[in-house]
């Protein structure tokens, strides 16, 4: 590549006013053809729609099973060492939250009751009786941080009286207001609904105080001795790992205490172990970048060919392949951005419609944002460096 | 000449339509593997019924899908027996236990189905075989597909399930399904023995075959007036029909994997039509020339059609090669029973023509513009 010697050593003058910020180049040569423009960002930006669905699917998939641990207002959570995972029924004896209550640095200790296997809610539209999930908590002894649960916890202190999930799946008829309903056989009051969403355990959420929890499971002189969760708040300025410890040292070894991030991992690794979510979706994404790629190759091939003779005239005139080259990558990157911005934007949209549709809660996340950005880009210019071989070769006096 | 034309202009920039091939091709199989995804769920839901024997099903009408199955008195699957089109009614009980010897001292639920080993309902090989060791007393069978999490599943192991001690007697090739992580079969009374309090006398499902001839549906009617109120029969037929519709509409599998094929169809469309149209871009002097010499514009439109034609065909071909073979690895690594079905076949194939049609009218509206007199 000994064409010529520099431009800037012999005509500096000339170089410096000729050459002009890089980015309106690639930017020009962008916006030089618009129906070739659209054509490109319609292309790449269904393959990073496409990147965008699955990655979207993939964590609403594992943020289903995680917004109710994430909703729990506590610090350190503590559950029987036997749990292997959130959604089955492991209880342990009540006595240890009381323990705990007592280690320095802990403010409060709260039980929760959660059940899986034995409520089952009559839909009252219907009549249909199907299994629903049940958490049961002392309304003077908040457990969630949901506002909603949390505004109607005095009116759960009336015997029978429920909060449901009005974004349960809807064959549970809760999404329609209703004001009474059966749970086990009992007439049970609605005194008013949060936003859940069902997992792939439960369909619907019914939420109730302890007393109605223990009288619907086991009758009206059913006990609360035996615990499935206590939720602790550690006093602000306590190191929350320190308490932890001595919490570990003071009660059995029968139950399991964990932070709150740790509970969250603890369940995001067993979701991740035992479903298929994870390599299903990545699957989709990776079809997603490779189809981008090509689609990017062939944009940028296509252009480079067409602007074949500008190249070589900026060549022939002394511009150095790596002024081409930022040229052409950072036009691949402008390419990449004009499929992204777009893509993104209707994914949200998307997101919003198909999360309500599929009560999945699927949201643009900072994460997702990152990642899908990063495939673009990274595939728009890895395409643009095998299609730039051919202007690094551009011989001036061939081209004309 | 459309087509030979359309051959020339393909095979005239070799590399480029092998791209377009790769990209027609990812398109088609990602179809494939959505529609694999969709189909395979729904299968994995009637897994154990495509490997239990019956004609008719008896059931709780609270029945909801296999895994919310209800429950009903024996009494009323014991009016059936006696029927004249009965030959066989066989109880099956469900039950979820704490397998209390899970890796790392985790107490997962094992999902226990008890039957009668003498009634052979169940139809795999492996099971057939060991029907004498379910007769051992606190002794079970377990599923080769039980996850790691419950620890080693060694015959002769033995492990607290419950609050029982039992044996696994050997292991079973069924599947789990969507039943649990972790199936067990047991035969009835060490079933009873396991879910003390419950008894025998509630079932959850009620096998029932037919004496030979006897038609299906009829009989289901018929039977269905003798078992009386709280219970409903189904067909095989209708069966199916209805685990599908629960996994298909009452999960969020159908949106998930519907809308997943609906953009790797547009992502279709998009890569075809992206290079045809570049095609015809590129030899817009070409075409224009044949519109000057009198070629009408239907025959270039024919031409475009036959390359956006030729490109999916194309990459069909292989696409079917590598989703047998995704297929076999999904099976595999997910446990799912995703399969190839011909109907799937031709509906993947359809959605390809459709793909190369729409693409198609999309590059056209650039030939229709190719003026002669503004081309040179």
């Amino acid at each position: 590549m000994s064409v010529a010697p520099s431009p800037q050593r012999h005509r500096p003058g000339l170089a410096a006013g000729l050459q002009p910020k890089s980015v309106p180049l690639a930017w020009r040569n962008l916006l030089a053809n618009k129906p070739r423009l659209f054509r490109s960002a319609s292309g790449i930006g269904f393959s990073v729609l496409l990147m965008l669905m699955q990655l979207g699917f993939e964590q609403a998939f594992f943020d289903s099973s995680l917004e109710v641990i994430r909703g729990l207002d506590g610090d350190i959570l503590v559950q029987s060492i036997h749990k292997y995972q959130f959604a089955t029924r492991d209880p342990f004896p009540r006595a240890v939250l009381d323990t705990a209550g007592k280690v320095p640095g802990v403010t409060s200790v709260r039980p929760l009751y959660v059940d899986w296997f034995d409520f089952f809610w009559k839909n009252p539209f219907d009549g249909k009786v199907f299994l629903v999930r049940a958490f049961g908590f002392d309304p003077d002894q908040p457990v969630f941080s949901f506002p909603e649960v949390n505004a109607n916890r005095e009116k759960l202190k009336d015997a029978n009286t429920v909060l449901i999930d009005r974004r349960a799946r809807r064959f549970l008829g809760m999404d329609r207001d209703p004001a009474e309903a059966e749970l086990n056989d009992s007439k049970v009051k609605i005194a008013g609904s949060f936003a859940l969403g069902p997992d792939f355990q439960s369909d619907g959420t019914v939420i109730m105080s302890d007393r109605t929890f223990a009288s619907l499971l086991r009758g009206p002189a059913g006990n609360l001795s035996e615990v499935d969760l206590g939720v602790i708040e550690v006093s602000s300025g306590e190191d929350v790992a320190a308490v932890r410890q001595a919490l570990s040292k003071a009660l059995p070894n029968t139950v399991a205490i964990f932070t709150k991030p740790q509970l969250i991992e603890f369940e995001r690794k067993f979701q991740a172990d035992v479903s298929s979510a994870g390599p299903i979706f990545w699957m989709g994404t990776i079809v997603g970048f490779v189809v981008g790629m090509l689609i990017s190759y062939q944009v940028t091939y296509t252009d480079l060919a067409d602007q074949l003779p500008q190249y070589a005239t900026l060549k022939a005139i002394g511009y150095r392949t790596g002024y081409l080259l930022r040229v052409v990558l950072e036009q691949a990157a402008c390419n990449a951005l004009a499929g992204w911005v777009p893509a993104w934007l209707v994914s949200i949209v998307l997101y919003y419609f198909i999360g309500r549709l599929a009560l999945l809660p699927l949201r643009m996340s900072v994460n997702v944002t990152l990642v899908s950005l990063g495939l673009t880009v990274g595939m728009c210019l890895i395409s643009a460096v095998f299609a730039v071989k051919r202007v690094i070769q551009a011989d001036p006096a061939e081209v004309f | 000449m459309k087509v030979p034309l359309a051959w020339r202009i393909l095979t005239y920039d070799k590399r480029r339509t092998a791209l377009a091939l790769i990209g027609i091709f990812m398109a088609i199989l990602l179809v494939f593997v959505e529609l694999g995804f969709f189909y395979a769920v729904p299968r994995g839901g009637l897994l154990l019924y495509d490997n239990t024997r019956f004609d008719l099903l008896l059931v709780s009408d609270q029945y909801e899908y296999q895994a919310q199955p209800g429950a009903f008195p024996l009494s009323r699957l014991d009016r059936l027996r006696s029927a004249a089109e009965v030959q066989e009614a066989t109880p099956i009980y469900f039950g979820f236990a704490k397998w209390k010897g899970g890796e790392g001292g985790v107490w997962p639920d094992v999902f226990v189905i008890g039957f009668d080993p003498a009634s052979h309902v169940f139809i795999p090989e492996s099971i057939d075989r060991q029907l004498s060791v379910l007769g051992k007393t606190d002794t079970l069978l377990v599923d080769s597909a039980t996850r790691p999490i419950f620890g080693p599943l060694d015959t002769g192991r033995v492990v607290e399930v419950g609050a029982r001690n039992e044996t696994i007697g050997g292991q079973y090739i069924l599947g789990t399904g969507f039943m649990g992580l972790g199936v067990a079969l047991a035969s009835a009374p060490n079933f009873a023995r396991l879910f003390q309090g419950r008894g025998l006398d509630i079932v959850n499902l009620g096998a029932i075959v037919l004496k030979p001839g006897v038609d299906a549906d009829r009989a289901a009617a018929d039977l269905a007036q003798a078992s009386g109120p709280g219970t409903r029969i189904f067909t095989r037929h209708e069966l199916e029909a209805h685990e599908t519709a629960y996994w298909t509409t009452r999960t969020s599998v159908g949106i998930i994997f519907g809308s997943g094929l609906l953009i790797s169809f547009v992502v279709g469309i998009m890569i075809v039509y992206q290079i045809v149209s570049t095609q015809v871009g590129r030899q817009l002097p070409q075409f224009a020339t044949l519109k000057a010499i009198g070629y009408p514009d239907r025959l270039l439109v024919a031409t475009v059609g036959a390359m956006s034609l030729l490109i999916v065909v194309a990459g069909f071909i292989p696409a079917l090669a590598a989703a047998l073979g995704l297929y076999s690895v999904i099976r595999e690594q997910t446990l799912l029973p995703v399969t190839m079905s011909e109907t799937r076949l031709f509906a993947v194939f359809g959605a390809a023509l459709g793909m190369a049609l729409v693409s198609a009218l999309l590059s056209v509206g650039a030939l229709r513009r190719a003026d002669p007199a503004d081309v040179f």
